[in-house]
């Protein structure tokens, strides 16, 4: 990787490494000079052990310390606190903000409304580049089930804002009795609807989420807008991705189906990085069997990968004797990143 | 006298959980294996979009059907979404109705968008599978942060929703999942720092959310310390594996240590992704009784 990219996205598997390199990248951003922002979405908070920052980074940008030249900086992701933040921010009045934050379904929801973590990691991202205030941000992207999931996210918002659910909850639903009006007007035939409809769903629940979107209303607007805006920024070529996979033969569909997933999405992928490669035997031995077993996996792994990629960059990081659980550990995953992402050209 | 860890998981849901990548579908799979093994009518099933279950049972993907693996076991890949198409078209009760309704995009971005319900889904379905049909369901679970979701979907719907079908569906699934004698939660871990220290923090929000402490804990890929005596000037990828090793034995120890449940062990084995594997810890598990720390 020659020039280092404004935004720099690890994305990967869970388990592989990601936070752990996406801390060192950091590192290595500052020790070079730009003011740099590491924000994690891992929700073991690994990355705050890491580097040694508190539970206050949840809520603010921390300064690392003893990182070189006191440029680096850490920030960590929950759903609910961000959320929450969204609404008071942007909620036109006392109002609407005491409508959502008080809705039973907002409560009991918002920290794992499906797809809110995403949402919330791209929402983040583009608060922090609107002020400006780093040269670099290093992106620990949170751990989904589809792990690309994550990319799909302004979009998935933007689609569901704009389709009929939300227009519906606009619509008088329910009449002062609280029976739903659009049933009601079809007579017996609606009043079979109504019965099949809480008998699968129940009314209550939707009458609850009716009044959830509607309470969400005033913030509709925003929301698109700022999507519209990351989808682009994820794209630009001032953005770069490194793939992070784990090594042997039997993590390689997986790590081909990610990279074509961020081709398609017109993201720019920098690179893939194997992690954790356990070192080849030069000699005949005799070794462990288990160590001779994992050698050649991750040899022979490593070797097929770069046949299958193609043209796609690739460079390897050897495991450790030591996991770096610290700061002083990072700083030795930092100088092997640094030789493989020099050896991506 | 203790009896044997399998013994001890021989009927209700188990719920095989941990961090990403540290052998949740290899244990899972040896699970059933040994369950089956013992007699026990075993259904092991699999919620991963990737779908790997198959090759842990040496056998082809089958599109969602269930497989009769063994005598007394069946695989079953689950999707959530097609169980949820399959009740709406049951229960609405005009068929041409349903159908429009299946194919409405805003009942997609209902059931893509409504939290829980797919969770909801899945426990509704493993409850079902344990009325008669199977003694045990073994629940190839999520990594750690959807794990817990999954557990707490039941808790969290059933307090946001009032009344209705889908409050009491949930009420009674907080009762399975909160039942210590119906629900057996099983955490995967390695003797690795950061995995250790996730599977400490997963028990206890674990415990925090259902109530009931995880059954069985699982150290799993345990390299055999094997080695000779150090020398001076030996090869660097030994000196590495040797500090490996070193660090495995404390990772173990603080585990073991920390851990007030029932804990049992793993060993590496040389062999790739396969039933090969998927037996051999079977066996080891089938052996093992069923430790306190
Ligand atoms: N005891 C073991 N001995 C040897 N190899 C193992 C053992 N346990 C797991 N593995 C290997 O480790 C890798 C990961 O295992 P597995 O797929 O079971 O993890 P997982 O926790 O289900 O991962 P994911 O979070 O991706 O679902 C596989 O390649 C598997 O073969
Ligand atoms: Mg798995």
């Amino acid at each position: 990787m020659k020039r280092w990219p404004r935004l720099l996205v690890f994305v990967g598997a869970g388990g592989v490494g990601k936070t752990t390199l996406a801390a060192a990248a950091g590192w290595l951003s500052a020790r070079d000079g730009a003011r740099t922002l590491v924000m994690t979405f891992d929700p073991s908070h690994r990355l705050r052990q890491t580097l040694g920052v508190g539970a206050e980074a949840a809520l603010s940008e921390i300064p690392v310390a003893g990182a070189p030249g006191g440029r680096l900086r850490a920030s960590l992701l929950d759903a609910r606190t961000t959320f929450d933040r969204l609404v008071e921010r942007y909620a036109p009045d006392a109002a609407a903000r005491d409508r959502i934050l008080g809705n039973r379904f907002y409560r009991t929801f918002s920290g794992s409304l499906a797809g809110v973590l995403e949402y919330m990691a791209v929402e983040r991202l583009f608060e922090v580049r609107a002020a400006e205030r780093y040269d670099r941000i290093v992106l620990d992207t949170p751990p989904t089930r589809e792990a690309l999931d994550f990319l799909g996210a302004p979009r998935r918002i933007v689609e569901f804002l704009d389709s009929g659910i939300v227009r519906l909850a606009f619509r008088s639903w329910f009449d002062d009795s609280g029976r739903p009006r659009l049933t009601r007007r079809l007579g017996p035939l609606g009043r079979r609807v109504e019965a099949g409809l809480d008998e699968i769903v129940g009314v209550d629940l939707l009458r609850d989420m009716v009044e959830f979107f509607r309470a969400f209303g005033p913030l509709y607007e925003g929301f698109r807008a700022r999507a519209a805006e990351v989808e682009r920024l994820l794209r630009e070529p001032e953005t770069g991705f490194l793939l992070v996979a784990g090594p042997g033969e039997e993590r390689i569909p997986e790590t081909l189906y990610f990279a074509r997933r961020l081709r398609e999405h017109g993201c720019h992928l920098a690179g893939v990085l194997v992690n954790r490669l356990h070192p080849p035997l030069e000699s005949a031995g005799p070794w462990p069997p288990l160590l001779a077993f994992l050698s050649r996996r991750d040899g022979e792994g490593f070797r097929l990968l770069a046949e299958r990629l193609g043209e796609i960059p690739l460079g390897g990081l050897p495991l450790l004797g030591d996991e770096p659980a610290h700061l002083a550990g990072i700083e030795r995953v930092a100088g092997e990143l640094e030789t493989a992402l020099a050896g991506l050209g | 006298m203790s009896k044997g860890v399998i013994a001890a998981l021989a009927n209700g849901l188990v719920f095989v959980t941990g961090k990403g990548g540290v052998g949740k579908s290899a244990v899972a799979a040896a699970l059933s294996l040994a369950l089956a093994e013992a007699g026990r009518r075993t259904l092991l099933l699999g919620i991963d979009p990737r779908e790997n279950l198959h090759e842990w049972l040496g056998v082809a993907p089958s599109g969602g059907e269930r497989l009769a693996i063994a005598p007394g076991l069946v695989l079953e890949s689950l999707r959530p979404r097609l169980l949820i198409d399959r009740e709406v078209e049951t229960r609405m009760p005009i068929r041409l109705l349903a159908r429009q309704l299946l194919a409405h995009p805003l009942y997609h971005q209902f059931v893509d968008g409504a939290p829980g319900l797919e969770e909801l889904v899945v426990l509704a379905y493993v409850e079902r599978c344990l009325h008669g049909e199977f003694d045990v369901v073994v629940l190839d679970g999520a990594a750690s942060g959807h794990a817990l979701g999954q557990l707490l979907a039941p808790a969290l719907v059933a307090e946001a929703v009032r009344g209705g079908p889908f409050a009491r569906l949930a009420a009674r699934l907080r009762g399975l999942v909160s039942d210590p004698r119906r629900c057996r939660t099983v955490l995967v871990t390695t003797a690795e720092e950061m995995p250790a220290a996730e599977t400490f923090e997963l028990a206890e929000e674990l415990t925090a959310a259902i109530g009931v402490p995880a059954a069985l804990l699982v150290i799993n890929q345990l390299a055999p310390d094997d080695l000779p005596v150090a020398r001076a000037g030996e090869a660097a990828p030994l000196v590495l594996w040797r500090r490996r090793l070193a660090r495995q034995q404390r990772e173990r120890e603080r585990l073991r240590s920390g851990w007030s449940g029932a804990v049992t062990e793993l060993p590496w084995l040389p062999l790739p992704r396969g039933a090969a594997l998927a037996h051999a810890l079977a066996e080891w598990l089938a052996a093992a009784p069923e430790a306190p720390a």
